[in-house]
């Protein structure tokens, strides 16, 4: 045991302390820069190698493949240059983090929002189909989550149908189709109706990720979701009066 | 009869190489001990500053920091350094957070003095003046000798600690408020003693003083 504490020791007094900027600032070992010279300030890192966070080290990602990193970082950078630099600062963003096999207690995830460090991670190798969409989703959920009081769940319960009732949190229903309805019915998806705060990040991502003409579409057809459109947009500019969907 | 014994050449050369060792091992011996001995220190009188109102001269272990303040790229962080310094709190502070050729962090007013060291709290002291907000908006670059108000873990809790980086920083630009540049004493800097194992310094350096240069 002694030998042991010694060898320890040892070990403690001749390892330098290898400063790391990167973790000292958001907390998420095994990064490197990707990117940080981007115009809305930006930064883009990714894991060299798996790490896990979180008290009970529930979130789990891995080291990308560099290949599948260097495509999937074209859509991300191109997906989240649309943002302002003040309304990324009004919502908290700073930090990108890209990896692979994203989850969070065993459940695989397209990114963790973490308005706190300022930091969205995202899977890389999330659903190809619904990648850059979702990619807005995660970005609605920083703002969401800095901005809570200028978003109201029971407020928004209303636009629904009074026999409409939400899970009692996004990872305790089955309802996790992110294809869009051909029939939206105040619904983009399947999603959507897992809880209050998923519904608004659905209808958010679709805002920007459709084009303005299909939304004013779907305002005309859908009087439930010209509502929820109409509430993100105003609460959006609360935040951020210049922002643009 | 004492016979006087001449020594033979081969003595004459281990005598003289002898001489030689040691006295290379005594100029080894002071140059070790002397951490300071090939550091040029910079006499402040002697430069022409085009600013000289935003000039401190902070002095080490082994010579004069020259820094230039940037009043207007943080107004606030500026004004709470220069009223700090102006009332010589700074002086005999600890450089207790020393990161090999990464950065030099002094200035915890409460539990960094000398004399009054607390290693058990040392880097949470305050000033007595309250925090500061952060002001992180404007740009700066923060490349090598960038001086910089430290802080806690979140934003708007800067008050007297302050750091000086050793390398460029790039990730620091819009996390951390800029206080100015060092002009001359890179060099000083990097003599402050640090330690490998830790971030935090058993028996730090001090800063001697801390002066605006027109005080």
């Amino acid at each position: 045991m002694n030998l042991l504490r010694a060898i320890l020791l040892l070990i403690f007094f001749i390892t330098p302390i290898k400063a790391n900027t990167i973790y000292n600032i958001i907390k998420i070992p095994n990064l490197e820069i990707y990117e940080i010279n981007t115009k809305n300030k930006l930064k883009y890192f990714y894991a060299t190698s798996p790490f896990r966070l979180g008290v009970q080290k529930n979130i789990v990602c891995s080291n990308p493949d560099k290949k599948d990193l260097d495509i999937k970082y074209k859509t991300i950078y191109k997906s989240l240059s649309i943002y302002s630099y003040d309304y990324l600062k009004k919502i908290n963003l700073k930090y990108i983090v890209m990896c692979e096999d994203l989850s969070i207690s065993g459940l695989y995830t397209a990114g963790i929002p973490d308005n706190i460090m300022k930091t969205l991670i995202l899977d890389i190798k999330f659903n190809e189909d619904y990648f850059e969409r979702v990619i807005h989703h995660e970005v609605f959920h920083i703002a969401y989550l800095q901005h809570k009081e200028i978003f109201n769940d029971e407020e928004w319960i209303k636009f629904n149908n009074p026999k409409f009732e939400y899970a009692e949190c996004s990872t305790c229903t089955k309802k996790i189709g992110l294809k869009k309805y051909d029939k939206t019915e105040g619904f983009f998806t399947e999603y959507s109706k897992s809880t209050a705060s998923e519904d608004m990040a659905e209808v958010y991502s679709y805002m920007i990720y459709l084009k303005k003409n299909k939304i004013n579409q779907i305002r005309k057809l859908d009087p439930i979701l010209n509502n929820k459109i109409s509430y993100i947009e105003n609460k959006i500019k609360q935040i951020e009066s210049s922002f643009i969907f | 009869m004492i016979k006087k014994i001449k020594a033979s050449k081969s003595e004459k050369i281990i005598l003289i190489f002898l001489i030689i060792l040691g006295s290379i091992a005594v100029g080894t011996y002071i140059v070790i001990k002397n951490k300071c001995l090939f550091v040029k220190n910079h006499n402040p009188k002697n430069i022409h500053f085009k600013k000289p109102n935003n000039i401190v001269v902070l002095n080490a272990t082994c010579g004069n920091i020259i820094i230039e303040l940037y009043p207007s790229v943080s107004p606030n962080g500026v004004k709470r350094f220069k009223t700090l310094i102006e009332s010589g709190a700074y002086d005999d502070v600890a450089f207790h957070r020393v990161i090999e050729n990464k950065l030099v962090q002094a200035g915890d007013l409460e539990f960094g003095k000398k004399g009054s060291l607390n290693y058990g709290k040392i880097g949470t002291g305050k000033s007595g003046f309250g925090t500061i907000k952060s002001e992180v908006d404007s740009h700066f670059n923060f490349t090598k000798g960038s001086v910089g108000l430290a802080r806690s873990f979140e934003n708007d809790t800067e008050d007297s600690q302050f750091f000086i980086i050793l390398q460029d920083e790039p990730l620091f630009e819009g996390e951390y408020t800029p206080l100015g540049k060092v002009l001359y004493g890179m060099k000083i800097l990097e003599k402050i003693k640090y330690q490998r194992q830790s971030e935090y310094v058993l028996r730090p350096d001090f800063i001697n003083s801390l002066k605006l240069h027109n005080q």
